[in-house]
């Protein structure tokens, strides 16, 4: 069976170059482009897209390519693998996720830590590599093997058979013994040192960072997922399903004042909050320990979003591009009110 | 358990081979007749009432039964019939002891379609979503009662009288049809006896508890034990046999896979499995009923010590925790395993997931039994037959419900550790 193959990869691998190309908008190559000639079958056309680019305007570099894509009517998309680059591979598991959804089974090759990962949303199917591009060689034939299988409409077997990781579903099945005779199996078990389960909380652990010696010279950063915007919300932040995060000038500001600010989150009662928003985030409580010297200074930017069903994977995004803009600016300590 | 004997309960079995209308209710050589227009006649003048109607459905018929509220299994106490489901129908007597009567292979399907009589959402806490029970299709494996010969009661409301005082009438015309079915096998020799006993036992085989959480948010989100709502309840001992023998009754009608049916209390596999093993592989030193959707932290917190400092008054080594529907009881599984493993009781849980979310987690419930992931889609099945309504919840015709969510199979994802189903990971 002749299958008809796209493949997605950023600048760095379509040659366009490093990060000074990691602009450049997205690019349809004809034929295999760098690592796709090294899949095993012909691979009818090459999207590629700049990872700063993709990140930046991800609405657009999406329709782009996924327009590509239902114009080539290909049987299967190969993204990556991406390895442990984290824009790399969120690109490569967001356009994966969002080709599976429109009926194009989708194979990314990356690091099992990638943000692409969680961004995939199990959707499309994820081959762990190694963290880095020297993991080539033994990622691309296991990544070619289940695309071709996907292509061919064949049934996928559980992730420890077929090579990819855990999709985050949990599929239903019939057991030999009733959920109570397993309790009590396993209870023995625990009781002579055996300990196992069923069921894995997969909740972070993030550890903490070490504590900050000296406040009084520390920059603080106030973060919320709160919703907490000027009057009139004028960026439109959502009231759940937020698609954004949003930063505000705190310059010349003592407080929020409940004139200028409100909160849109729609998950709790905010006639409190919005009596006075400083109880949301603490501005003024901040400036006060500023003016007292108990705190260097305050990083005169606000980074607010809505925390209220928001996909995992576009919280994780937000948090890496906030952390990012917030170490970029020598902050040290963040205040995150949550809500 | 005290040394103290308790003379054990003794199950006798009456097998139900198939089930079929006529004249007489009566039960020969495994065929059980039910009179159908008797027992609606018994309904005639129920409060909140304004009719009954009885239908049967057997197993692996093209048959799918919508807005059941519970299911219970045919009993009586042959010795006392007056004190059968202690306080809920009969008058006030220990359950647990002495001869119970059953049909094995039968239960009793109550159904009413509260959603279609009153606005519900006017109640503190309301039901949701869709109670199904198919026959045979892809949905048969989800719930128990696709196996079972079904005398289904589908009654219909009075909007001019609160859903409060119909469901008190339904509850009760359920437990008292399940008597009468069950009264056919006075004086007849049973198929077999299940003596149900809790001698004490030396040794140093490990102290193993339940600790059975339950909830109490009004009515048609009620659990009774001895008849009256568990509301409030402070974290009580029972003995097994009790609850197997009628003393706890549902009325709790919020997602159907996550609920304990009634018939899941006389008949469960946990409190069951335990006695079994008692003596052999574990001592069974008690079950503790223990309240979950407590509205505050403080009361979540205080209610799991009051449970776990009850295990280890009862000198538990282990317990077995099970939970009662998800998300905000989640909570309080996970106080009652921290607070137990804080005390050396070590836990193992029983949880159901939604799509691999649990709503919390403590590092101590490192032993957790999957009872199956609730949002999991169960392929599409047309019956020929509906019985207890016309139109599921989001008003499709139920014979076309689609393709619907294992929690809407009643007892499908039962926290009591029923049922075989579970999640692996994909």
């Amino acid at each position: 069976m002749v299958i008809k193959v796209a493949h997605y990869i950023n600048q760095f691998f379509a040659g366009l170059g490093g990060e000074d190309a990691a602009g450049a908008p997205p690019l349809r190559l004809e034929g295999a482009v760098g690592p796709g000639k090294g899949l095993g079958f012909e691979v009818a056309v090459t999207l590629a897209c700049g990872d700063d680019y993709f990140g930046e305007h991800e609405e657009d570099a999406l329709a782009q390519l996924l327009r590509w894509l239902d114009e080539e009517k290909v049987d299967v998309l190969i993204c990556g693998p991406s390895f442990g680059s984290g824009r790399y591979g969120y690109a490569c598991g967001s356009l994966a996720r969002e080709a599976a959804r429109r009926g194009v089974p989708a194979v990314c090759g990356m690091h099992p830590e990638s943000p692409g990962v969680l961004a995939a949303e199990g959707a499309a199917y994820v081959v762990p590599t190694d963290a880095k591009v020297t993991g080539m060689r033994a990622a691309l034939p296991q990544m070619a093997a289940l695309a071709r299988r996907l292509a061919a409409g064949e049934t996928i077997g559980p992730p420890a058979e077929e090579g990819y990781m855990p999709r985050g579903l949990r599929r239903n099945e019939i057991a030999d013994l009733t959920g109570a005779q397993r309790a009590i199996e396993l209870l023995l078990a625990k009781l002579a040192g055996d300990v196992r389960t069923e069921v894995t909380a997969s909740f972070d652990d993030v550890p903490p960072p070490p504590p900050i010696a000296d406040m009084a010279d520390a920059t603080v950063a106030l973060v919320t997922e709160s919703g907490l915007v000027p009057q009139g919300n004028p960026d439109r932040l959502e009231s759940n399903r937020a698609h954004a995060w949003l930063s505000y000038s705190l310059e010349g500001l003592a407080g929020f004042e409940a004139a200028d600010w409100e909160t849109v989150h729609g998950g709790y009662g905010t006639s409190v909050a919005n009596a006075d928003p400083n109880r949301l985030v603490p501005l003024d409580a901040v400036r006060h320990l500023v003016a007292e010297g108990r705190v260097g200074s305050l990083h005169e930017t606000l980074y607010t979003t809505t925390g209220n069903s928001t996909p995992v994977a576009t919280a994780a995004k937000f948090g890496q591009e906030i952390a990012q803009r917030l170490r970029d600016a020598g902050v040290q300590a963040v205040i995150l009110t949550g809500t | 358990m005290p040394a103290t004997r308790t003379p054990a309960l003794e199950l006798a079995a009456f097998a139900v081979r198939d089930v079929v209308a006529g004249t007489e209710t009566a039960l020969n050589d495994g065929v059980l007749t039910v009179d159908a227009v008797g027992l609606e006649a018994s309904a005639a003048d129920l409060p909140g009432v304004l009719g009954m109607k009885v239908s049967l459905v057997r197993p692996g018929e093209s048959a799918r039964v919508i807005n059941v509220l519970d299911a219970v299994e045919p009993v009586i106490k042959p010795d006392a019939p007056g004190t059968t489901f202690p306080g809920a129908l009969g008058s006030l007597a220990a359950a647990g002891t002495g001869r119970t009567h059953r049909l094995e292979g039968a239960a009793v399907l109550a159904t009413a379609d509260f959603h279609g009589t009153y606005d519900v959402t006017t109640l503190d806490v309301y039901p949701d979503g869709d109670s199904f029970v198919d026959a045979a299709g892809p949905g048969a494996p989800f719930t128990h009662w696709s196996a079972t010969h079904n005398v289904v009661l589908s009654f219909r409301c009075d909007p001019a009288v609160s859903p409060a005082e119909a469901d008190a009438s339904i509850r009760r015309s359920t437990l008292r049809v399940a008597r009468e079915l069950a009264a056919t096998t006075m004086g007849a020799r049973p198929r077999h006896v299940e003596p149900l006993d809790l001698p004490a036992v030396s040794g140093d085989l490990p102290r193993v508890c339940v600790i059975l959480q339950v909830a109490s948010e009004g009515p048609l989100v009620d659990t009774f034990l001895y008849g009256r709502p568990v509301r409030d309840l402070v974290p009580t001992l029972l003995d097994p046999r009790e609850i197997l023998d009628g003393a706890l009754t549902a009325g709790q009608y919020d997602w159907a896979g996550v609920r304990d049916p009634t018939y899941f209390f006389q008949r469960s596999s946990l409190l069951c499995e335990l006695l079994h093993a008692h003596g052999d592989t574990l001592r069974f030193c008690g079950t503790i009923l223990a309240l979950a959707y407590w509205p505050s932290a403080f009361d979540k917190e205080r209610s799991a010590l009051l449970a776990a400092r009850l295990a280890h008054q009862i000198d538990a080594d282990a317990a077995v925790l099970t939970t009662f529907q998800s998300g905000n009881s989640h909570t309080d599984t996970m106080l009652t395993c921290r607070a137990c493993e804080r005390l050396g009781i070590r836990t193992v849980l029983l949880l159901a997931e939604t799509n691999g979310g649990l709503t919390d987690h403590v590092p101590e419930a490192d032993c957790v039994v999957s009872v199956g992931n609730e949002e999991e889609l169960v392929p599409e099945w047309r019956p020929e037959r509906v019985v207890g309504g016309e139109r599921t919840w989001s008003g499709r015709p139920a014979a076309e419900a689609g393709p619907v969510p294992a929690v809407t199979y009643l007892g499908s994802l039962c926290q009591l550790g029923d049922m075989k189903l579970r999640a692996v990971s994909w």
